[in-house]
């Protein structure tokens, strides 16, 4: 059982330190998980601790290989909106 | 990381402020900063205890005057934030806060120190290094002490600043007391929580991510709370705000009174910046920024309430030089690890360019306050006037309309001239249906000068003078190379001459 940081983690660092198993390293091209030595926060607290501080939906996911944050639940913005003005930008 | 567009935090920006403030009148006529491009605005360092005058009188960011002689930098030690604002994008790094995402490149404590090193030998005009981000500097706490208890001790001629969003700030005041820092920045968006559930989705507290007005108001009282400390800790404090129209426009002179009852000395006002590339929610979701003319009259009507700071450039997270250039390029890491630097000898060169700025200034200060005792000649009622410049420093009017990219606005009254904001050739777009994907850039920089009536540059063509004229802005050539403010009070009295200022006319607004 252990969670996983995927390529969308832009290496901000908040996770590292929050890490109660210290399972989080920087390395290239993105941070990563030690799968022998993340407990998933089990018995130190209610939530990951990675993807409560995450700012970036999508960027870790849990061992069912799903979004922990999935798209809008961090920034709010519609799923809709989000598509459109990416439709738009994508026009220019 | 990289940042999709323009700006940032404006941290390191200046305000206003003057010394010798002799009379309560708003400045006048004045030869000003040899370098000039600020007007001044000495009834804001009025209201300065001499003790805080005494400090921030030299800090390029805080002092209008000083902006034009000494040097600023950041560097870009804290990429971790601890909350979520709707203007930020964590992706591209923060839009309003801090762009250090086209920042090429988060240093390591270490790096920092070195590169801080580089630039002060190689800039000795720079005498503030500050800590901004990327992401909140008191939620990478380790980094940032690091670079700043290191810099106390081997530049301990260096002052030291930290911008933060205060959640962290009150556990961190202890150590701040420790080093040179006597400035922080807190950017405060807002006293009450329901409006602060509309800018902040989210913070990460207490091992939990919290959400809604909970989370707004655990941030206000932390920012709160770290305000209070610091002042308690006789530690300068600034107060940054983004004037987010229809969410925290009208409730920033509150905020601006609280914030000031409680001990800041300054209230820095920033427009929003939100485009939809941005990536933010802000951006995705259309809210506008404010227009010049919302931005100017909030920080009127805050001015009498507090100091603020006109010529915000919002600049970078690792900026490099004096306000509003970046010579980052010449200090990346790579040429970094080339230099020797003996700091030793860098401290006696620096100690005496400093004492020579000192000089300049204080001379320059003198004559500037006698000027501003000179009236100008037009009638009391006379009513005000902006206008736009075309400078690229030193004081004078020295660009073409053509290849500014920015210019300065000041406005002229028979109170003087005073310095007003500085716009962005094509920042103020709002968004709106008036804005159509097919204009051009003349008419977007047109768009820009929005309120002023005339536009001084060393030369102005053909179809842009059309255009001007056309949109209610004379054009104006007549005074390449000369003082800004001497230039704007010619063609003040110039209008005033030719009947364009009777009274009841009122200024033409955007």
């Amino acid at each position: 059982m252990a969670v996983k940081i995927i390529e969308l983690c832009t290496n901000c660092h908040a996770c590292l330190p929050v890490c109660p198993s210290h399972a989080i390293y920087e390395t290239k091209p993105h941070f990563m998980v030690d799968p022998k030595k993340c407990t998933e926060c089990e018995g130190d607290f209610a939530d990951f601790q990675c993807a409560s501080i995450c700012p970036i939906e999508g960027a870790i996911l849990n061992a069912l290989g799903e979004a922990i944050n999935p798209p809008g639940s961090l920034t709010g913005i519609p799923l809709e909106k989000m598509a459109e003005a990416m439709a738009e930008l994508q026009a220019h | 990381m990289t940042c999709a567009l323009l700006s940032c935090k404006a941290i390191f920006k200046e305000v206003k402020q003057m010394q010798l403030p002799v009379l309560n009148d708003a400045p006048s006529a004045k030869s000003g900063c040899s370098a000039s491009s600020c007007g001044t605005t000495d009834s804001q360092m009025d209201t300065l205890p001499d003790s805080i005058r005494e400090k921030v009188q030299n800090h390029p960011c805080y002092s209008e005057d000083a902006h034009h002689y000494f040097a600023r930098m950041h560097v870009a030690v804290a990429p971790a934030c601890n909350i979520q604002c709707h203007y930020c994008n964590r992706k591209y790094d923060c839009a309003n806060e801090s762009r250090p995402g086209v920042v090429s490149e988060v240093l390591t404590p270490d790096q920092a120190v070195k590169k801080t090193m580089a630039v002060a030998a190689n800039i000795p005009q720079m005498t503030v290094l500050g800590i901004a981000g990327p992401g909140d500097p008191l939620a990478n706490p380790e980094k940032t002490f690091e670079t700043f208890r290191r810099l106390s001790q081997e530049a301990p001629d260096i002052k030291l600043c930290v911008s933060t969003n205060g959640l962290a700030l009150p556990e961190a005041v202890e150590e701040l007391s420790k080093h040179n820092i006597d400035h922080v920045t807190i950017t405060i968006n807002c006293v009450d929580p329901e409006v602060g559930a509309k800018i902040y989705p989210w913070i990460y507290w207490n091992n939990r991510r919290i959400k809604g007005v909970k989370a707004a108001k655990i941030l206000i009282e932390q920012q709160q709370k770290g305000l209070e400390m610091l002042i308690a800790k006789g530690i300068l404090v600034k107060v940054n705000s983004v004037m987010i129209p229809g969410i925290n426009d009208e409730h920033l002179a509150e905020v601006s009174r609280v914030v000031k009852s409680k001990g800041a000395f300054l209230h820095n006002v920033m427009p929003l910046i939100a485009e939809a590339e941005h990536g933010t929610f802000f951006g995705v979701m259309g809210q506008r920024g404010p227009t010049p003319d919302e931005l100017q009259n909030l920080q009127d009507s805050c001015a009498g309430d507090m100091n603020m700071m006109r010529h915000c450039r919002q600049c970078r997270a690792d900026a490099v030089g004096m306000l509003g250039e970046d010579r980052g390029d010449e200090f990346t890491m790579d040429k970094i690890e080339d230099m020797e630097i003996d700091y030793q000898a860098a401290m006696e060169k620096r100690k005496l360019v400093h004492q020579a700025i000192q000089a300049e200034m204080d001379s320059k200060r003198l004559e500037k306050a006698q000027k501003a005792a000179v009236k100008p000649a037009v009638a009391p009622q006379t009513r005000p006037v902006l206008m736009a410049v075309a400078t690229s420093g030193q004081g004078v009017i020295n660009v073409h309309f053509g290849h500014a990219k920015e210019f300065l606005i000041y406005e002229a009254s028979p109170e003087g001239v005073r310095f007003i904001s500085h716009r962005k050739a094509d920042q103020y777009c709002g968004g709106d249906v008036s804005c159509g994907e097919t204009e051009s850039t003349l008419q977007t920089t047109i768009r820009s000068l929005a309120g002023c009536e005339a536009v001084l540059c060393s030369k102005v063509g053909y179809e842009p003078w059309e255009m001007l004229e056309q949109a209610g802005i004379m054009p104006n050539g007549e005074h390449a190379m000369e003082n800004i403010e001497e230039a704007v009070m010619a063609v003040y009295l110039e209008m005033a001459k030719a009947g364009k200022l009777d009274t009841e006319q009122l200024r033409a607004s955007a």
